[in-house]
Formats: C-alpha cells, sequence, structure tokens
C-alpha cells in the first residue's frame, strides 16, 4: 500500500507540488533596446556552453535551487549585448571590456547572459568561469624551457576539450594554413583541421598548452566566426599566485602558462580577427582582492587606501592598459526586482504571502542589491 | 599506498601533508619540498608519477647530497620563445653556490634516523663536557629551566642520555 494512503496525508509527499514553469528561452532574437526586464531560462544542454564550460559557484548554487536555469534581463544585459554586437564585426583589440560594479550586483550573471548569448549567435566560445582555479595551485606545473614559463597541462586539456566539445560544429571548417610559426611542434601539417589538431593535443599532454596556444592563434586569425573569450574571477590574474617555484620564490601569474595566454589577450599583445575579450570582477574571494594596477586601469576605487607611493608593478599596468570598464548597477530597479521577486514566488520557495508589502520591504532592507535582495531577503526571511 | 624510506604515505592524503609523517618535516619543510619538486598543493599521493614518487625518495634518503636548484630564466612579457627547445639548466653543486643560498632549510635538512642520531650525540656532548644540560638529562630532569615542583612528567619520561628524539 503506497505511503501517503497509509499515512492519511492529503497529498503524496513524494511528488512535486511544483507545475512546469514556462518561462521563455533565453535568444539573441528575444533581446532587443526596448526589452522589458524578464525572466529567461537557459537551454542548458549537454554541449552547451554554459553547461560544458561550467559556472561560477554562486551562480551553479542558484541554478540548481531553480526548476530550470534562468536569468534576469537587465538593462545591463542589454548594453552588453549592445557592446557584442559592435564588436562581432571588428578585432577584440577595441572590445576588451570588464565587469564591475559592487559586491552581489550581478557581475557574474551578466557574463553568464554574454556567454549565452554568444553561443546562441554563433560565435565560438571559450569561457573560464573560475579563474581563480588557474592560480591557487590546483592543477599540476612544470617549467619550461622554451617558453621560460610554468605549463599547467591538465588546466590546458580541460580548456581545450570544453572548447572542442562546445566549438565542434563551429570549427569544423578552420584548417591550419602554415606551420612556419610552429616549427617546436612536431606532427602539424598545413591544412590539417583545427578538429584534428585539438585531438592530437588531447593525446598528449606534453604538448598540449603549446596546441592550446596555437589553436588560440589560428581562430584570432579567421575572419568567419567572432571568438568571445570570457573569463570571471578576472581579478586574480592581475596578481601573485599561489605557486611556488622550485626555490620557493612565489610565482607571478604572468609566468603561468594559462593565465599569460588571457592576459595577452586582454592587453591585445594577442588579438582575435573579429570577436571580444570579456572579463568580470569577483568579490566572492577575499585571498584574491581587486589589485591597484586593475582598480585604477577600470577607474574604480580601490578596495583598500592607497596613494602616489603604494607599489605598483608596471608588469600588470602593462597587461591592464586599454581595458574598458563596464558597469553593473548595484541596485535593480523595481521592474527588475518584481520580476525577481516573481520568480521565486512561482518556485514556492518563500515561508510566507508574497506580497506587495514583502517585496518592498525586503528590496528596501537590501537597498536593491541583488544577492542581498534574494539570498538575505527572500531566502533567509521568516517573517510573516 | 606508497612507502618511501620505510614510511607509508596513504593515497587519498595531499603531499604536501603526508611528508610531515617524516621524523624532522613539519608543515614548512614540506610546503618547501613540494616546491622543489614542483607538486601543486592540492596533488595527493596517488597523482604522483614513478619519476616525482623516485626523485622525492632519493631527497629524502640523502638531502645533504642532492644538487641544488639552479635561479629559473622566467619570460618578461615581451619575450618571444625561440623555435627549438634549449636544455633544462643543470642543477648547482654545494660549492658553486652562495652562503645566502645555503641557508635554504633544504639543504641542511636532516630527517629520521640522520636527525635522531645528531640530538643524540647533542646530549652526549653536554653529558660529555659535564654542562648544567646534560646533568640534568642524566636526571631525567627538565632541562630549560621549567618548574619541578609540579609537572615535569614529560621531562621525566623522556629526558634520558640516550633519548630516542
Amino acid at each position: 500500500m503506497p505511503i501517503s494512503q497509509t499515512n492519511q496525508l492529503p497529498q503524496n509527499i513524494r511528488e512535486s507540488r511544483l507545475e512546469p514553469l514556462n518561462f521563455s528561452v533565453f535568444h539573441p532574437k528575444v533581446l532587443k533596446p526596448d526589452t522589458k526586464p524578464r525572466a529567461l531560462t537557459f537551454l542548458y544542454e549537454e554541449k552547451d556552453a554554459l553547461r560544458t564550460f561550467g559556472v561560477p559557484k554562486n551562480v551553479l548554487f542558484d541554478f540548481r535551487l531553480y526548476q530550470r536555469p534562468l536569468s534576469i534581463v537587465r538593462d545591463v544585459t542589454i548594453s552588453t549585448v549592445d557592446r557584442l554586437q559592435t564588436a562581432s564585426g571588428r578585432s577584440s583589440a577595441s572590445s576588451r571590456f570588464v565587469l564591475e560594479g559592487a559586491s552581489g550586483s550581478g557581475k557574474s550573471y551578466t557574463l553568464v547572459q554574454a556567454v549565452e548569448y554568444c553561443y546562441r549567435s554563433d560565435w565560438i566560445v571559450i569561457y573560464i568561469p573560475r579563474a581563480i582555479k588557474l592560480v591557487d595551485s590546483s592543477t599540476p606545473y612544470t617549467y619550461n624551457t622554451r617558453t621560460q614559463t610554468y605549463i599547467q597541462y591538465d588546466a590546458a586539456f580541460q580548456i581545450l576539450q570544453r572548447l572542442l566539445t562546445v566549438n565542434r560544429e563551429r570549427i569544423e571548417g578552420l584548417t591550419l594554413e602554415s606551420t612556419a610559426a610552429y616549427e617546436h611542434l612536431k606532427g602539424l601539417k598545413a591544412g590539417m583541421t583545427l578538429t584534428s589538431l585539438i585531438e592530437m593535443g588531447l593525446k598528449d599532454k606534453t604538448v598540449v598548452m603549446d596546441i592550446l596556444a596555437v589553436v588560440m592563434e589560428e581562430l584570432g586569425k579567421q575572419k568567419s566566426r567572432p571568438v568571445l573569450l570570457a573569463v570571471d574571477d578576472f581579478q586574480a590574474l592581475y596578481q601573485s599566485s599561489q605557486y611556488r617555484d622550485p626555490n620557493y620564490q612565489i610565482i607571478k601569474s604572468y609566468h603561468l602558462s594559462i593565465p599569460r595566454l588571457i592576459l595577452e589577450y586582454a592587453s591585445s599583445k594577442r588579438q582575435f580577427a573579429r570577436g571580444a575579450v570579456v572579463g568580470a570582477i569577483s568579490t566572492a574571494n577575499p585571498t584574491y582582492p581587486l589589485p591597484l594596477e586593475l582598480s585604477e586601469a577600470l577607474q574604480i576605487t580601490p578596495p583598500t587606501p592607497t596613494g602616489p607611493w603604494s607599489k605598483r608593478s608596471p608588469t600588470y599596468i602593462g597587461y591592464a592598459a586599454g581595458l574598458q570598464p563596464l558597469h553593473v548597477p548595484e541596485q535593480l530597479q523595481l521592474s527588475e526586482a518584481a520580476v525577481l521577486f516573481e520568480v521565486w514566488m512561482k518556485h514556492k520557495t518563500l515561508h510566507t504571502d508574497a506580497t506587495d508589502q514583502l517585496f518592498l520591504s525586503k528590496y528596501t532592507e537590501a537597498s536593491g542589491n541583488p544577492r542581498q535582495f534574494v539570498h538575505t531577503g527572500l531566502l533567509q526571511t521568516l517573517e510573516t | 599506498m606508497v612507502h618511501i624510506l620505510g614510511v607509508l604515505l596513504r593515497d587519498n592524503s595531499f603531499v604536501k601533508i603526508a611528508l610531515t609523517r617524516f621524523y624532522g618535516i613539519g608543515y614548512p619543510t614540506a610546503e618547501r619540498i613540494c616546491a622543489r619538486f614542483q607538486i601543486h598543493d592540492r596533488c595527493k599521493i596517488k597523482s604522483l608519477t614513478p619519476s616525482q614518487i623516485t626523485s622525492l625518495a632519493s631527497f629524502l634518503a640523502s638531502p645533504s647530497t642532492t644538487p641544488l636548484m639552479p635561479i629559473l630564466p622566467l619570460a618578461s612579457p615581451d619575450y618571444e620563445p625561440p623555435k627549438s627547445t634549449p636544455p633544462m639548466p643543470q642543477m648547482l653543486k654545494r660549492d658553486e653556490v652562495s652562503e645566502r643560498r645555503k641557508r635554504d632549510p633544504l639543504v641542511g635538512l636532516k630527517i629520521e634516523t640522520e636527525l635522531r642520531r645528531q640530538i643524540r650525540e647533542n646530549i652526549a656532548h653536554h653529558r660529555m663536557i659535564g654542562s648544567y644540560v646534560g646533568r640534568r638529562h642524566a636526571m631525567g630532569m627538565p632541562v630549560r629551566g621549567q618548574n619541578t615542583r609540579n609537572n615535569a612528567q614529560n621531562a621525566r619520561k623522556f629526558n634520558k642520555i640516550e633519548r630516542r628524539g
């Protein structure tokens, strides 16, 4: 006999009491300059960019709470999409911008939306959701005498594998035009496809980092599709890492292979013929605060008091030159907050009745900050 | 499970923690050893390659005779890599290194039996010259001026001429 009958409960507690919620799907066609704030779901299917590359931890946490991964389209989303549309026709040297704003304002979410927009617009997408993992001494590293940097072969393997999974159909027609610049790599032939080149790198970890650099270089030369390089925890790349060299000296981020590659694209030392480099600052991990050189390049107030005598690294100043800030407003507009409130209301996560009073009180307590509004306000309140 | 010099290191433990199982290696020395062999912080014993295990074992077997690492050149922002791969810089002999570099804790590292022998020899030397420290070890009493009216139990248990270490 089913448990619900034996317990005489009014309903079977094992069944979900949530009906399927029908939000529209996030697609470039839906994002227009006059789009009002609304909730759009991500398809989040296998081999999609967000599913394969992953998302930041705070975004993943929310995605697991939602019935289907979704986000709110805000004004900053539309302005980011505008910038990407402009960037799709020109070199990434003129389209390097960094999402900045207060803690909990929605930088990571905006970057996720940018990645999804580019993926659905048939860009070639490379997304690194947790750049801290490249500098926190969590992956193997080894010194390379040719590049005079420390190669992170496992991280390079992971990025290359995900790049291939997400962009396989988009890079099918791309071939290696010339091997003149790649004499250090054996087995390369002019005319070989990028797909076979990547598969060659995935089989041999000793050359995987070199293959990743070659693939990025070739993607930069082609003009058939724009390329997006998106990095969250961007500030972690502009300071010393937690790696140590054999003499126990701290290794700077630009002496690690993958952070160096990203910094070169961020500083236009390398560029994509069409595309953009987009970063997002994160305040989640206090071990990697916003460094002075990056805050001055983006014209943001540094987190700690500084002055003209504060130490600045000329190398990092060079790598941060030319970055444009894209400010994410700290406060949600009332219409955006209303949409967010409606999302959580439809998910039946509120402990109390969904009234205007609850909405306005939590919005005011959070001062419009999205994270405070949702996590501290709506989800933690016991107010009735 | 990996055995190095008779010490069992568990597969699922981090290398920089597992190395502290050796007598004479604490957390700072273990971190330096991991950096010396380019083992990252989150590396577990089961992830070590056989060549890494061999090099660790040979280092720990005789840290004083292991050649020192040279200072590896690092790329400037404008560095252009050459087309061929240069050879790895040669390891340095002890007499090729400055006095400052010899202060590296790994240079004079002693572990296990060698360290225990050094401690026994130090205590025996104090006894031989008839110092206060030697007499206190012989009596099984505290050496460093601790109270003996109460406590001093560990000193009575451990302080001997043939101290186990």
